[in-house]
């Protein structure tokens, strides 16, 4: 007798839960951070499930009911840009509009001296983060808000009315996907709640990459106190989203904060002790991060494995997954690891082959969660997302 | 907001007007003064994500 929705479910929750505690759950857990892939095998454009939302979900759960995944993100085209066009964001290339409908979604750094953050703004952050991302920054990265003191336009009205109410819409879907998610297809939503490090902040959306590192060159302790300052919001967003059971982890989006983006001391002395305490607070109220290590973080696995015993999962993209085993595994879950030019250039058999050695050197265990190393992209192909998700199936039963 | 930035006021996580710099711009409650609180601070809190989910997440 087949199972139904609701036992798949909890099957498939026990086995990921088990997993992210780094313990050996049944078979080794999938969850596959399905991106614009979904759209290529739900037959959508790269446009159509970055504007309307709504095609996103469905691309999603399609996917999830026909691949064997116990985990998935409700929508992994995170940015909806029907959103983002609302406050007329200047950052985003929108599929279809500003690139190619086949092209996802592209942020667009500004240079160095048109960065969103000036260089003289940094005592108005340190004091005022709130207010600062309100009256300075948000009327930077916009083309409709204006700054206080200059005449509000309609635009300007409308940017902050349907900006608000858009993203109330698109949150309040995103709980609905989740729920359709588990009772259609018995499928868990991966993760719950958003977590960027403060330095990490710094150089994405407030001074840029080559306005921070010169800062952090010239100005160090301004670099400093502004992530610190920073901290206690960032922290307050990531708890706000979490799973309030506590079953799923809060995600943290890492992006430029490893060497040799930065030095080793800049590391030491502002990454980590700015991202530290929180990581550690949110473990202490009860939740897991997922540190989705985005480029290569392998020169910082020791000072990771300082972390508390469980309070992380670790995911490889560019990094050595051996390696991060060897240094991590007997702390935290690991996840990833499967290059993503497989799945877009190889063969069926080359994604096999490369699954065979991932969990034949990692998952042994228990404490591995299988997918690509970065968010899978309309490049990959269907036949090798398939071949990933069978042959973990078959081979990675304990 | 603009006010709040020339008075120095310090902006806790999860609040853009404080409801005390609220409470100065009303009369004497005769109601429910901790509901008026509240409801204040919970709507409030909305404005406090959309900033900062502009920031983190979009």
């Amino acid at each position: 007798m087949s199972k139904s929705k609701a036992e798949l479910y909890q099957e498939r929750l026990k086995r990921y839960t088990t997993a992210v505690k780094n313990g050996k759950p049944d078979m080794i857990p999938i969850r596959p951070f399905v991106a614009e892939f979904t759209a290529r095998y739900a037959g959508y454009s790269c446009q159509e499930v970055t504007h309307d939302y709504r095609k996103a979900h469905l691309a999603v759960r399609k996917c999830a009911a026909d691949f064997d995944w116990d985990a998935v993100v409700g929508n992994m085209v995170y940015v909806w840009t029907g959103l983002t066009q609302a406050i007329d964001l200047v950052y985003y290339g929108v599929p279809g509009i500003d690139v190619s409908p086949d092209v996802g979604f592209q942020y667009r750094e500004p240079p160095e001296d048109k960065a969103f953050m000036r260089l003289e703004d940094y005592d108005a952050l340190i004091q005022d983060p709130t207010g600062y991302l309100f009256n300075t920054w948000l009327p930077r990265v916009s083309r409709a808000i204006v700054p206080p003191g200059e005449p509000a336009t309609f635009r300007h009205n409308l940017a902050f009315l349907k900006g608000g109410m858009a993203m109330m819409d698109y949150f309040g879907a995103l709980g609905e996907q989740n729920e359709l998610l588990r009772d259609e297809t018995g499928t868990v939503s991966a993760i719950s709640g958003i977590l960027k490090a403060p330095l990490d902040i710094m150089a994405d959306k407030l001074r840029g990459y080559y306005g921070l590192v010169h800062d952090l060159m010239e100005c160090p302790d301004k670099v400093l106190k502004a992530c610190e300052a920073l901290a206690p919001h960032l922290l307050w967003i990531a708890l706000s989203g979490a799973d309030p059971a506590g079953n799923v982890p809060i995600t943290m989006w890492m992006h430029r904060s490893c060497v040799p983006f930065i030095t080793p001391d800049h590391f030491e002395h502002i990454y980590w002790p700015t991202i530290k305490p929180i990581i550690e607070e949110i473990w202490r109220r009860g939740h897991q991060v997922l540190l989705y290590a985005e480029g290569n973080w392998d020169f910082h696995l020791e000072t990771f494995r300082t972390l508390p015993a469980g309070s992380v999962i670790f995911h490889v993209d560019q990094g050595d997954i051996f390696q991060a085993h060897r240094i991590l595994g007997d702390k935290f879950c690991l996840s990833g690891g499967l290059p993503n030019t497989l799945l877009s250039m190889g063969t069926p058999e080359e994604v096999r082959e490369y699954c065979k050695k991932i969990i034949d050197g990692v998952a042994a265990d228990g404490g591995y969660i299988m997918d690509a190393s970065a968010i899978i992209q309309n490049d990959a192909r269907v036949e090798n997302v398939q071949a990933m998700t069978e042959f973990t199936r078959d081979y990675g039963q304990y | 907001m603009e006010q709040s930035t020339k008075e120095n006021v310090y902006r806790k996580p999860g609040v853009c007007i404080p409801w005390e710099e609220k409470l100065k711009e009303l009369p004497p409650i005769p109601g429910d003064a901790e509901l008026a609180r509240q409801i204040w601070e919970e709507v409030d809190q909305l404005g406090y994500i959309f900033i900062w989910h502009c920031l983190v997440s979009f």
